[in-house]
């Protein structure tokens, strides 16, 4: 990080230096303008029109010159590429116009960098490495080539796809598509080569009871040499799914992305859209959005404590996790309606009110869920052979955080301190912070900790806010229109999902929406486990891959 | 010689069940005397994603919880199709996961038969319409049993599974 040498240095009040995540005292809108205003002069000498969004982005359109000068830049002050997408037809421009989203330490605004088009442009790969994923899939979804990418294969569309389709192009009218019969092509995985060295092949369909993904090992004897990923089975084309449909009916959608990120998702897709309409979501509404998040976080860190714990072969200890978890699946009935509290977010609050009695029945419950987790924790800690196991096994490099854009639980464990909740505070989190944690080592037992950590945490923080939360409407009351019918616009969103953060991307013209862009924590991370495994042996990649505990749906869309 | 009635006066060294769940027994009992009688004893199930929200698995695997513990009932969640006696198929079918589901189906030894669990799975669900699914499993394969719910809990995934049990008897 630093960012503290620029030019914008002059404007930071007097005092600290601009240190990792700390709050900015002046006004943050007006110090991320003038600092990208500067920063984009500094590069190129021509001062950009900076345009605030509504969400605390700013969009900065750059000529193809100035924004080829500022890439490099870019990376030397430390942004962290959070998404690169494509839209086609952005308001009057004809053609495509490129999103390249960044966030920087020290602000809570996020800078979209905007660039035109056409049917071929140039890679940043060699720049920010993470751009490798998000090119190839623009590529796909639009057919713009990126002449100069170091890797040009097709990424979610899959051998059954024709060549030249491009689905998320306006000329594409969704409906069935021929696919291709017993295709030719076969996708490249790269070669590892020497004495000894053989591969393991594993998917798409596992052993177990999970998603689909395939996994190339490169193996000498039993350590991992190299280990290539491919994803995106599961592509089922929510992007375009959402195009044309109003944003109300979006919302479940939104909910299908990943079915234990339910309420993260649905928060951030309507948060977008609030954001674009100006709508106020009440008090209440806010903090019943927040009491639902955390729920979801503890059920889904739970899943993954004890999947650590079953992938080492330790039923005993796995159990009484199982049997909160089940047991928080309940509460979220009871709550909602829905294990999986599916349709209980909607746009301008909570679809249906919780009452007072059935929020003091969960504080009630959580009492007993914290001493009986803190037991099973501590029956952890006793357990030696299972820290053995868990100890120094598929360590994630800090250095990959931010060149990966690592989120969430797996990133807080390597050193990262990162939480959108805390670092672009959203809803309620503005005024009830949760608190931050943090480990060091990278390996298995810090992200254990991590999550078992932050079980603890939610847990408390849903207490805080079942004593404190006000009375009052569930959804906001709009004047001038229906909620039915937002207006014209368009906002990015983020929330911090069980597993990082989540980015949403909602564009509304003619009253439908006309560009949805999804990017959950998991397209990220997923990157990472590439990393992890390296010299581990392939015994312990199951267990890796749970503590890293990512989603194939809400990575492959 | 083992006296039988040591099987009936030993005392369990499991911990005592502290969620009992009448409705559930009840379907269990049913269910392990249709699969003791059309399965010989047990059924092997193979569940397969051929394009879920994940909900459904997660759902799928809570049955294996101690609450539900459906091995009691005969019934079991094998690696190989080769081993299965049923397809548990969630998620509308993808284009990119047509072939591995056909595959799986054709690796599995007959009698088999297909359950599509979740409302994505019986047709296609919220996916409907998009070029990315072929839209239900019937699409691709003979489904036998559909359980509906976004996603079905895992009573009812039970539900559907004596349903199929029953059906397959004839």
């Amino acid at each position: 990080m630093n960012s503290n040498k620029n030019t914008a240095n002059s404007l930071i009040p007097a005092g600290p230096k601009l240190k990792e995540n700390c709050q900015i005292p002046v006004n943050p809108a007006v110090l991320a303008t003038r600092y990208a205003t500067d920063l984009i002069i500094d590069v190129s000498g021509k001062e950009p029109q900076i345009r605030r969004g509504k969400n605390n982005e700013f969009y900065i359109p750059l000529g193809e010159k100035e924004f080829l000068k500022t890439v490099p830049v870019l990376s030397e002050k430390g942004f962290v590429l959070i998404s690169l997408f494509c839209v086609q037809n952005f308001e009057d421009s004809p053609g495509f116009t490129l999103f390249y989203v960044f966030r920087l330490n020290g602000f809570s605004g996020i800078f979209a960098f905007m660039r035109n088009a056409r049917k071929e442009t140039t890679s940043i790969a060699t720049v920010f490495p993470s751009a490798c994923w998000y090119e190839r899939e623009i590529r796909d979804g639009f057919g713009i080539e990126f002449t100069d990418a170091f890797d040009k294969r097709r990424l979610f569309l899959h051998e059954a796809y024709p060549e030249g389709f491009h689905p998320l192009l306006k000329s594409f009218k969704n409906g069935k598509i021929q696919a291709v019969q017993n295709p030719k092509e076969t996708y490249h995985f790269k070669q590892m080569e020497g004495e000894g060295v053989y591969q393991i092949p594993v998917g798409p369909v596992h052993a177990g009871i999970i998603e689909p993904g395939h996994f190339r090992f490169s193996v000498i004897g039993e350590p991992i040499l190299n280990l290539e990923i491919r994803l995106f089975y599961k592509h089922r084309g929510i992007e375009k799914l959402a195009e044309g449909k109003k944003p109300s009916a979006c919302v479940p959608i939104a909910e299908a992305i990943s079915g234990d990120e339910t309420v993260a998702n649905a928060v951030a897709f309507c948060t977008a859209v609030e954001k674009i309409a100006g709508i106020e979501v009440p008090p209440r509404a806010s903090y019943l959005r927040a009491i639902l998040l955390e729920l979801e976080r503890i059920y889904s860190h739970m899943g993954d404590l004890s999947g650590m714990i079953t992938d080492i072969g330790f039923p005993r200890m796995t159990t009484p996790f199982i049997i909160l978890r089940e047991n928080l699946f309940r509460q979220n009935e009871l709550l909602t309606g829905s294990r999986f509290m599916r349709g209980a977010i909607d746009l301008g609050g909570v679809k249906k009110e919780i009452s007072g009695e059935a929020l003091s029945k969960l504080a009630f419950y959580l009492k007993t869920f914290v001493s009986q987790f803190e037991s099973a924790i501590t029956a952890v800690h006793a357990s030696s052979s299972l820290i053995d196991r868990f100890s120094t096994t598929g360590v994630l490099k800090k250095k990959l955080i931010t060149p990966l854009n690592l989120t969430g639980p797996i990133a807080r464990a390597a050193g990262a301190s990162y939480d959108v909740r805390l670092d672009h505070p959203y809803g309620i989190y503005k005024d009830e912070p949760p608190k931050r944690m943090t480990k060091t080592a990278g390996d298995v037992l810090s992200r254990f900790e991590v999550k078992a950590a932050e079980v603890l945490n939610s847990a408390s923080l849903i207490q805080k806010l079942i004593i404190s939360v006000p009375d009052g409407p569930t959804v906001a009351e709009v004047t001038g229109f229906a909620i039915s019918n937002i207006p014209d616009g368009y906002a990015l969103s983020m929330v911090e999902a069980a597993r990082g953060q989540n980015l949403h991307w909602v564009y509304v013209r003619g009253g439908v929406i006309d560009r949805y862009k999804v990017r959950t924590a998991s397209f990220c991370n997923w990157q990472a486990i590439e990393h992890a495994v390296l010299g581990n042996i392939v015994p312990d990649f199951p267990l890796i891959n749970k503590s890293l505990n990512l989603s194939y749906a809400g990575t492959d869309l | 010689m083992v006296n039988p009635l040591t099987y009936v006066f030993r005392s369990k060294v499991t911990e005592k069940f502290k969620f009992s769940d009448t409705e559930l027994e009840a379907l269990g009992s049913e269910l392990k005397a249709e699969v003791n009688q059309v399965f010989g004893h047990s059924l092997a199930i193979r569940e397969l994603d051929s394009g879920s929200d994940n909900s459904t698995e997660i759902e799928i695997s809570n049955l294996g919880n101690p609450h539900y513990d459906v091995e009691r009932f005969g019934i079991s969640f094998v690696a190989s199709p080769r081993h299965a006696d049923v397809l548990l198929v969630t998620g509308a079918v993808t284009l990119n996961m047509a072939e591995a589901v056909l595959k799986t189906y054709e690796a599995m030894p007959s009698p088999k038969f297909v359950i599509a669990a979740g409302d994505d799975a019986c047709d296609g669900g919220i996916y409907k319409g998009s070029y990315a699914v072929l839209g239900g499993v019937d699409k691709i394969l003979p489904v036998d049993m559909k359980i509906p719910g976004n996603p079905p809990s895992p009573k009812e995934i039970l539900r559907g599974i004596f349903a199929l049990v029953k059906k397959a008897s004839g």
